[in-house]
């Protein structure tokens, strides 16, 4: 059954349409990858998804509820958690305290001015759990300005995954990784992800064909083919705007 | 974190908690004279009101310009009370007039952050300008409430006595004042260990991510906006309680500017930041406007090379030699320091001594013992060329002190070469 449902969704910027009338359906459970060649609308379909953006027209279900017109931290308290394909952290406070934060609402913590942090076991227990998984255990105390760039990426994954979201949006996770780095991530990307619903979109084919359960094509703002790695592989019309292009680039 | 490291952080933190209670308590012991008890007061309310602010500039990243609003109106409510008690429309324990001070803080807060913490940056800047101007303007309108220009006075000594104190002397005010002061530090602190306190801190750096969280940026800066406006409510209600005086200059554009700078110059990014920016402007305040009528000059130009050259305030700069000295090489810095230091000073100095001859009234000015004329063109050139002698061997000693900093603050030699091997 689909635990995410667009129909007819449009979005406008001015004059331009950049998504012209998306209906696609994510299962529950599925990694489902989006890919598309540049400028395609990837990354707004996901800002429309995670309320940065209202749609134009259409609408976003979510466990049978409307979420097209809810503020993004609303959505994410439903269970949407995303990362970002800029790297988008909080770069002054510690690896620890990000993903302490990431794990706060979930927590039912709230807006609480009651609770001293530091006292809260279970709360900073699980944090170190998050921590291990996403091997950065060991820096912890570093503000998270300044890690590396991999650790950060790591970092994002760690913060959309720490609040137990149903489903996790991940907008290009091994984006300006090299081979090793890309490889360390997908494996942990598997790991963390287990038993979620995972929707991610990415330019790095082997890793789409590898990863995803099934694929949407993403092009002009229309979704012109969906389903399986190997049934997009043989789409004519997914060689023709898309997988041929990519291919001549590489 | 086990058990015992846990209940060492622990007694480290109380013990400077323990501290500063036994410091604000035997500051009077120490200190007698008229003149200290009264800048215990002063420091006392500064303290309060540039913690205040912090939660918004520091901890929030809401750059106010109209801070002194809720300093003000509590302070006015707060003196207003007095005169009831004055009128015997009320009585009760002067000890509570910081309360009413805080809550009256806190409502303004509550209805000026309802609509004005929907935007941090510039939005929020101007808004914050906008109200400061409105409420000083109001205060010179509303006489009825605001007494004008004259202002509104009360008398502190009409409540009934608290544990044999009359509060006829200043050093009663002070002993209440240390009071709230260790109070609402504690509870400034503690709030920024609370979930609210943290995500002040995640919208300061990225109010989007907060977002995508659960968080509500603007719900987050509403509750800091309404605990400072309650804190800045209380120094009013001290500073009413010390003077028993307010006029419209309490909630005016300066003082809120004075505010900002305490904890700029004290350090921004430092929960004790603004109480040493607190401490030393209040001791700038009182010990140069005495000596020199320049000394709002020499306040903008501190203020001017704290943000060029300690961005991170006094603060950030006692902070930085922390690595120095937990690798005990801290006094390796000290000749560098004084080879570089004392050329500064000297450049200061005669700086110093130029701008008050090219202001005083007087044909002499006496400055540390010497007596310069201000007709004679042998000073002003000696001045002229110890001013320079002093700049050129600042600049030609920086480099010796870049590099003795950077040689202590380098890791171990044994550590480096075991990366290597």
């Amino acid at each position: 059954m689909s635990i995410l449902s667009m129909r007819n969704l449009r979005k406008n910027f001015g004059a331009t349409e950049i998504i012209r009338g998306v209906d696609l359906d994510i299962e529950s459970g599925e990694i489902h990858a989006i890919i598309g060649p540049n400028g395609a609308g990837k990354s707004t379909l996901f800002h429309l998804i995670s309320g940065k953006y209202s749609p134009t027209a259409g609408s976003i279900r979510f466990n049978d509820r409307q979420i097209e017109n809810l503020s993004p931290f609303r959505i994410n308290r439903l269970g949407i958690a995303r990362s970002f394909q800029v790297t988008n952290i909080f770069p002054r406070l510690s690896v620890f305290e990000n993903i302490r934060c990431a794990l706060l609402w979930s927590s039912g913590y709230g807006y609480s001015f009651r609770h001293l942090l530091n006292r809260q076991r279970a709360l900073n227990e699980e944090t170190r759990e998050v921590l291990e998984k996403i091997g950065l255990a060991g820096k912890a105390q570093i503000p998270a300005g300044e890690i590396a760039y991999s650790e950060q990426r790591a970092l994002e994954l760690g913060m959309a995954i720490a609040g137990g979201a149903e489903l996790i949006l991940l907008d290009e996770p091994v984006a300006g990784m090299s081979h090793s780095e890309a490889d360390n991530a997908v494996r942990l990307i598997r790991r963390i992800t287990e038993g979620k619903t995972l929707v991610m979109v990415e330019h790095d084919m082997n890793i789409v064909f590898d990863l995803a359960d099934r694929i949407s094509v993403l092009v002009y703002g229309k979704v012109i083919a969906c389903g399986a790695p190997a049934e997009i592989r043989a789409n004519a019309q997914v060689q023709e705007a898309y997988l041929g292009e990519a291919q001549a680039h590489a | 974190m086990n058990g015992v490291t846990a209940i060492r952080a622990l007694a480290a933190k109380s013990g400077v908690w323990a501290v500063y209670l036994a410091v604000l308590l035997l500051l009077p012991q120490l200190f007698d004279s008229i003149l200290a008890i009264s800048i215990f007061n002063q420091m006392a309310i500064a303290i309060v009101f540039a913690l205040s602010y912090n939660m918004l500039l520091g901890q929030g990243g809401m750059l106010s310009f109209g801070h002194a609003v809720y300093f003000g109106l509590g302070g006015f409510l707060a003196v207003h009370a007095l005169l009831m008690m004055e009128n015997e429309a009320v009585y009760f324990s002067i000890a509570f007039i910081p309360l009413i001070g805080g809550l009256t803080g806190l409502l303004a807060g509550v209805f000026v952050g309802s609509f004005s913490t929907r935007k941090a940056g510039t939005v929020f800047a101007m808004i914050s300008l906008g109200i400061g101007e409105l409420v000083a303007a109001s205060s010179l309108i509303f006489t009825g409430f605001f007494g004008g220009e004259a202002g509104v006075s009360g008398d502190r000594t009409f409540g009934p006595p608290l544990f044999g104190m009359d509060f006829f002397s200043d050093v009663d005010v002070y002993y209440l004042a240390a009071f709230w002061v260790f109070l609402s530090t504690l509870f400034m602190y503690l709030f920024t260990q609370t979930p609210a306190g943290r995500m002040a801190n995640a919208v300061r750096d990225n109010p989007e991510r907060a977002e995508f969280i659960g968080y509500s940026a603007r719900w987050v800066r509403f509750i800091s906006f309404c605990a400072s406006g309650m804190f800045a409510g209380v120094a009013g209600g001290l500073f009413a309680l010390n003077y028993e005086f307010l006029t419209d200059e309490n909630l005016n554009l300066v003082t809120s500017g004075r505010v900002l700078l305490m904890a700029y110059i004290g350090g921004l990014g430092f929960f004790i930041g603004p109480i040493i920016g607190a401490i030393v402007l209040t001791l700038m305040n009182f010990l140069l406007s005495n000596y020199t009528e320049l000394w709002l000059l020499y306040l903008g130009i501190m203020f001017l090379l704290t943000v060029l050259f300690l961005p991170r305030g006094f603060a950030g700069f006692i902070m930085m030699h922390r690595l120095a000295w937990l690798r005990g090489r801290l006094h390796t810095l000290a000749l560098p320091y004084l080879l570089t230091g004392l050329p500064a000073l000297l450049f200061i100095l005669c700086v110093i001594c130029l701008l008050e001859l090219s202001h005083t009234a007087e044909p002499e000015l006496h400055f540390l013992g010497l007596t310069l004329a201000q007709d004679s063109v042998l000073v002003w050139t000696g001045l002229l060329l110890f001013a320079t002698l002093g700049w050129y061997l600042t600049k030609k000693s920086a480099p010796g002190l870049r590099r003795a900093w950077e040689a202590a603050n380098e890791p171990e030699a044994d550590a480096a070469q075991e990366q290597f091997s």
